[in-house]
């Protein structure tokens, strides 16, 4: 069983679609979205691709992570269940290959105005005259808070234990902290 | 536009920042004549983009820097210890608002901390009382809102969370400010949009910067000399030790020497001792200034942490001005909660593609996908408070990496103190039970951005052996040298810090004014 990347050098290997799918799945197994449309991942996939050719380094860190993902002990990455591809991811997350991947896509796919939509961000807003009309203050299963400062009959405590109560979190022991 | 001879005898400024920017605007209306020179490019209002990464691209200082330490931020962003601006302006382009004062105590807290171990904590040489008219003039100028007759600024959906989770768990002391971005017209600028680009340059001109105030008023006086794209590699000195001059890189790399009377440098706290150590001379082997060998060291950027909190309804924090709420119960010294120093918490919102790089680096799969499926339903804060000074946490020149000038990079090096973790770790805690207050589903705890607060690194100090400047930023072995931005503070406090570094460029220009009038300088 020869793969592709024994016939073809590395970069071409990388401009072939099962390089662009093996890469798709991979980008979603680790970014799983259900809102997200696939286009995004591909997108994603094809600029990560695109990088990737830029420079010998991470031609070959990336045509052989892909590469490798063909002839796994339990088959073919693309044939795997979902949460045996993402055992798999899991197992090579240190590698130049995964830490390229996961960056890059972090990078890449949350930069999309596709999937900026898909999560509900409304992106650039100054156009359409920002949010003063458009919802900046639309929240309504809170009470209007107060927008000025306190002025009751309490003094801001600079210095010491306040003299009201509030709700506090665990307090941190001194001998976890020296002081 | 004017211009100024090379060998005219100017006031030359480096940075044109809140410190630079302010400096430069208050000597300039006083009939002094500056060169302000800039780094960056100059930028104006209509190229501002709303998109975080493309408008970090266009405006960030991306030039490398390194990193060592133990601080998340050495593995996570090796390159990038810091969200800093190269453009006219400085970081004023990209900051958000909140202007907070440092309390009294603040301003001596060894006296008020004592001795902690490992921290080289020291009383500022100044006093609340001393700051305060600087306070003042500084709120007027940036427009602070609930200041000097400013109006509050209105809630938006993110402050609604906050402040309502704030009176469940009992704080008292919130607001939609103090915050230096227009909630209505003033000083010739519009009101605010609430457009939700705070982090990113203002294409609308409500939100103060240099860039839209000192700088223009500054070349309105004909005595200013902007010169953007060039970047000062070196502070040159006479035969007494006075700077005489300094040398500079244009847009194409050539050489050019301003004289100068008086040097001031506000290039940030990483750029600035920078500066002075590559400074160095046969006079000043150490660096420009730095006989006291504390250029560089006591970096500080502030103890800061965020939670990103999920509801059943949507938030959309996204939507209108990112730092408008406050919270100012924890800013103050309780040693009962296990650490010195005080903290804030403050709204603070980030779009996907900045949430998605920031909330938790690193990470992916589904723990990771659900900081982002949630994120209309999210709701975020930061904590902001002081951190301990030391010795080791410093910023030296890289021994072996150079810039594309060829001139060796800053590193910088950052270490924890515990007092520093234990606050963090309080803050989430206080942050998650506000949240929690208001019906959070789940709470993500976010560590530190790349530093936006960067001080320390030529601390002011009563004597000359402590630190690096005198009480009004004036190099202590340098006499027409000064220190004008955030360099200078000798200890952090909690507050955001451009308001206290617009007031001290500020009382520096008076200081200088006068000195001037009376031929000592
Ligand atoms: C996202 C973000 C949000 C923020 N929000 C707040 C807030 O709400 N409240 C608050 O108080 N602060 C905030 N800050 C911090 C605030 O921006 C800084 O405190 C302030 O801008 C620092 O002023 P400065 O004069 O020290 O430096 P800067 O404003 O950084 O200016 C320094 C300038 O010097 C230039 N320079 C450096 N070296 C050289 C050289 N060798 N030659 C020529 N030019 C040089 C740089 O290009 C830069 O333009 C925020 C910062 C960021 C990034």
């Amino acid at each position: 069983m020869t793969s592709l990347s024994t016939e073809e050098a590395p970069r071409r290997f990388l401009e072939s679609d099962r390089a662009h799918v093996l890469l798709v799945r991979v980008i979603r197994i680790a970014f799983p979205h259900d809102t997200l449309p696939v286009s995004a991942y591909e997108r994603t996939a094809d600029s990560l691709l695109n990088l990737a050719v830029q420079t010998n380094r991470m031609t070959l860190a990336v045509a052989n992570g892909l590469d490798s993902l063909g002839s796994l002990p339990q088959g073919d990455f693309l044939g795997l269940p979902d949460d045996e591809a993402f055992a798999h991811l899991k197992s090579i997350e240190r590698t130049e290959f995964f830490t390229f991947v996961r960056g890059n896509t972090v990078l890449t796919l949350y930069n999309l105005p596709e999937v900026w939509a898909a999560l509900g961000y409304e992106g650039a807003s100054v156009e359409k005259g920002g949010y003063l009309t458009r919802g900046f203050d639309d929240l309504n299963w809170l009470p209007d808070p107060r927008v000025e400062e306190y002025s009751g009959e309490l003094t801001r405590v600079e210095q010491g234990p306040l003299p009201y109560p509030v709700k506090a979190s665990r307090r941190t022991e001194a001998d976890e902290v020296t002081l | 536009m004017t211009a100024f001879d090379h060998d005219d005898e100017v006031v030359v400024i480096v940075g044109s920042g809140a410190g630079g920017g302010t400096l430069a605007h208050e000597l300039t209306t006083r009939g002094i004549r500056v060169v302000l020179i800039e780094a960056g490019a100059h930028i104006r209002l209509e190229e501002h983009v709303n998109d975080e990464w493309e408008a970090f691209g266009q405006m960030a200082w991306t030039d490398p820097r390194t990193t060592s330490g133990s601080w998340r931020i050495a593995r996570d962003f090796p390159n990038l210890p810091a969200w800093l601006v190269k453009a006219v302006g400085g970081t004023t382009t990209h900051w958000a608002g909140a202007t907070p004062r440092f309390l009294e105590h603040e301003l001596r807290a060894r006296s008020t901390y004592g001795s902690i171990e490992g921290a080289t904590l020291l009383d500022w040489p100044l006093t609340l009382a001393e700051l305060a008219p600087y306070y003042d003039r500084a709120e007027i100028a940036l427009g602070s809102s609930h200041r000097h007759g400013r109006p509050a600024m209105a809630a938006n959906n993110n402050y609604k969370v906050l402040a309502n989770g704030a009176a469940r768990v009992g704080y008292n002391f919130y607001a939609t400010g103090p915050y230096g971005t227009n909630s209505e017209p003033y000083d010739g600028r519009p009101g605010t949009i609430q457009d939700g680009f705070n982090f990113q340059g203002d294409r609308s001109g409500a939100k103060w910067s240099t860039l839209v105030r000192e700088i223009p008023r500054a070349e309105a006086t004909g005595n200013l000399d902007l010169r953007p794209d060039c970047q000062v590699v070196q502070i040159t000195h006479d035969a007494r030790g006075r700077a005489d001059a300094v040398i500079y890189l244009d847009a194409d790399d050539n050489l050019h020497r301003q004289r100068a009377r008086v040097v001031a440098v506000a290039g940030n706290s990483i750029e600035t001792p920078r500066l002075l150590l590559l400074s160095a001379s046969s006079r000043f082997p150490d660096g420009l200034a730095n006989s006291s060998g504390h250029v560089g060291r006591h970096y500080m950027r502030h103890t800061t942490g965020s939670v990103y909190a999920q509801f059943e309804h949507p938030v959309h924090q996204y939507r209108g001005e990112t730092m408008a709420g406050i919270i100012a119960d924890e800013a103050r010294h309780d040693p009962d909660r296990g650490f010195a120093g005080g903290y804030y918490l403050e709204t603070l919102a980030l779009g996907p593609a900045f949430l998605a790089a920031f909330a938790e680096p690193g990470s992916w799969g589904p723990d990771f996908t659900s900081i982002l499926d949630g994120y209309v339903n999210t709701a975020g804060l930061w904590i902001v408070g002081e951190d301990m000074p030391q010795e080791t946490n410093r910023v030296t020149l890289n021994g072996t990496v150079t810039d594309a000038h060829g001139l060796p990079v800053a590193n910088v090096h950052f270490d924890d103190h515990p007092n520093d973790v234990a606050m963090r770790e309080h803050g989430y805690g206080q942050a998650e039970l506000l949240y929690d207050a208001v019906g959070s589903t789940s709470a993500h705890r976010t560590p530190p951005y790349p530093s936006t607060h960067n001080l320390g690194t030529s601390r002011m100090s009563a004597k000359p052996e402590d630190g690096v400047t005198n009480a009004f930023g004036r190099a202590h072995d340098v006499p027409n040298l000064f220190v004008s931005d955030g360099s200078v503070f000798t200890t952090g406090g909690a507050a955001n810090p451009t308001l206290t570094i617009v007031a001290l460029a500020m009382r520096q220009a008076d200081h200088i004014v006068d000195l001037f009038s009376r031929h000592e300088l």
